[in-house]
């Protein structure tokens, strides 16, 4: 950047294309919601065939899948705050929305382990949708508030239908919530990163 | 009447570097270098103009074993700016008086 004399003008612009370019700084944030999406999707169709087709009382054990989540999404972090040059506000305060969400999972699972997993189902449904939803607001992205409404409406479903229909009903909320807006972010990242 | 322009921040390269430190958290030397398009040499002395003005705090550190600069905007670094965009709107705000036919 070479100096020069500013005037009034020359300084609003400088001052509009340097915020633009520093907006445009946009990670790729849909590894997260593709990895737990699928992740959920997985375990929920395990869970249903182990369940209702095999009829085995292992079934919850198809959730020991998310411990998988855990560990590569501590490594892909870790690699990728090796490579990130910038931190953005809105950034870190959705690692903290989904520092807290995964607490919630964590508190979640030992109230219904403690009180039973009738209703589980309903509650991470809620808990999809909360993420979906901080995250498509803070990201302006309209998919991710689209499915975090539809994950929110199959919860309020899921309190009128039985355990096993209940299981499809959150492979289903997954869809909505993670996978399908998580493949749209993707798309949105390439096409930004090609016209930066 | 005009405000007196920051002399810290009426720079092209200086005004570049707070504008982009303004809108994230932190940012690296090379993120800044990349966006303001500056060299090593330039950028690395007005992020210390900045530094000594109190409008920026710098971090060394190593990651990875290789030295990494992280500069931050300070609260005086985003007062400093906020005043500096209030003086701007003062000049431009006159400038359409200037023009012939309309009264000042």
């Amino acid at each position: 950047m070479e100096e020069k004399e500013l005037s009034p003008q020359d300084s609003i612009v400088l001052i509009q294309s340097m915020i633009d370019r520093a907006k445009n700084t946009v990670a790729d944030d849909s590894f997260y919601f593709l990895l737990w999406g699928w992740l959920v999707f997985a375990a929920s169709i395990i869970q249903y065939v182990l369940k209702v087709v095999f009829q085995s009382p292992y079934h919850p054990m198809a959730w020991l899948l998310m411990f998988v989540g855990v560990v590569v999404s501590i490594f892909h972090g870790a690699r990728q705050s090796r490579k990130r040059t910038v931190r953005t506000y809105v950034e870190e305060q959705l690692d903290y929305l989904w520092i807290s969400i995964f607490f919630s999972y964590i508190l979640f699972g030992f109230i219904f382990a403690r009180f039973g997993w009738k209703n589980c189902f309903s509650f991470y449904m809620g808990l999809y949708a909360i993420g979906s939803f901080v995250t498509g607001r803070a990201l302006k992205f309209s998919p991710l508030v689209w499915g975090a409404i539809g994950s929110w409406l199959l919860a309020i479903v899921a309190t009128f239908t039985p355990f096993d229909v209940n299981i499809l009903l959150c492979a289903l909320a997954i869809i909505v919530s993670y996978i399908i807006p998580g493949y749209l972010l993707k798309s949105r990242y390439r096409h930004m990163q090609a016209h930066v | 009447m005009f405000k007196d322009l920051d002399p810290i921040l009426h720079s092209q390269l200086r005004l570049a570097i707070v504008s982009l430190l303004i809108s994230v958290k932190e940012a690296e030397f090379t993120f800044l270098k990349e966006k303001t398009n500056a060299t090593a040499g330039n950028l690395s002395v007005q992020i210390n103009k900045l530094k000594e003005a109190g409008y920026i705090e710098i971090v060394k550190q190593f990651k990875d074993n290789y030295p990494q600069t992280i500069c931050k905007i300070t609260r005086s670094g985003i007062l400093a700016f906020e005043n500096y965009v209030q003086s701007l709107h003062s000049y431009l705000q006159v400038t359409p008086i200037d023009k012939p036919g309309i009264k000042k």
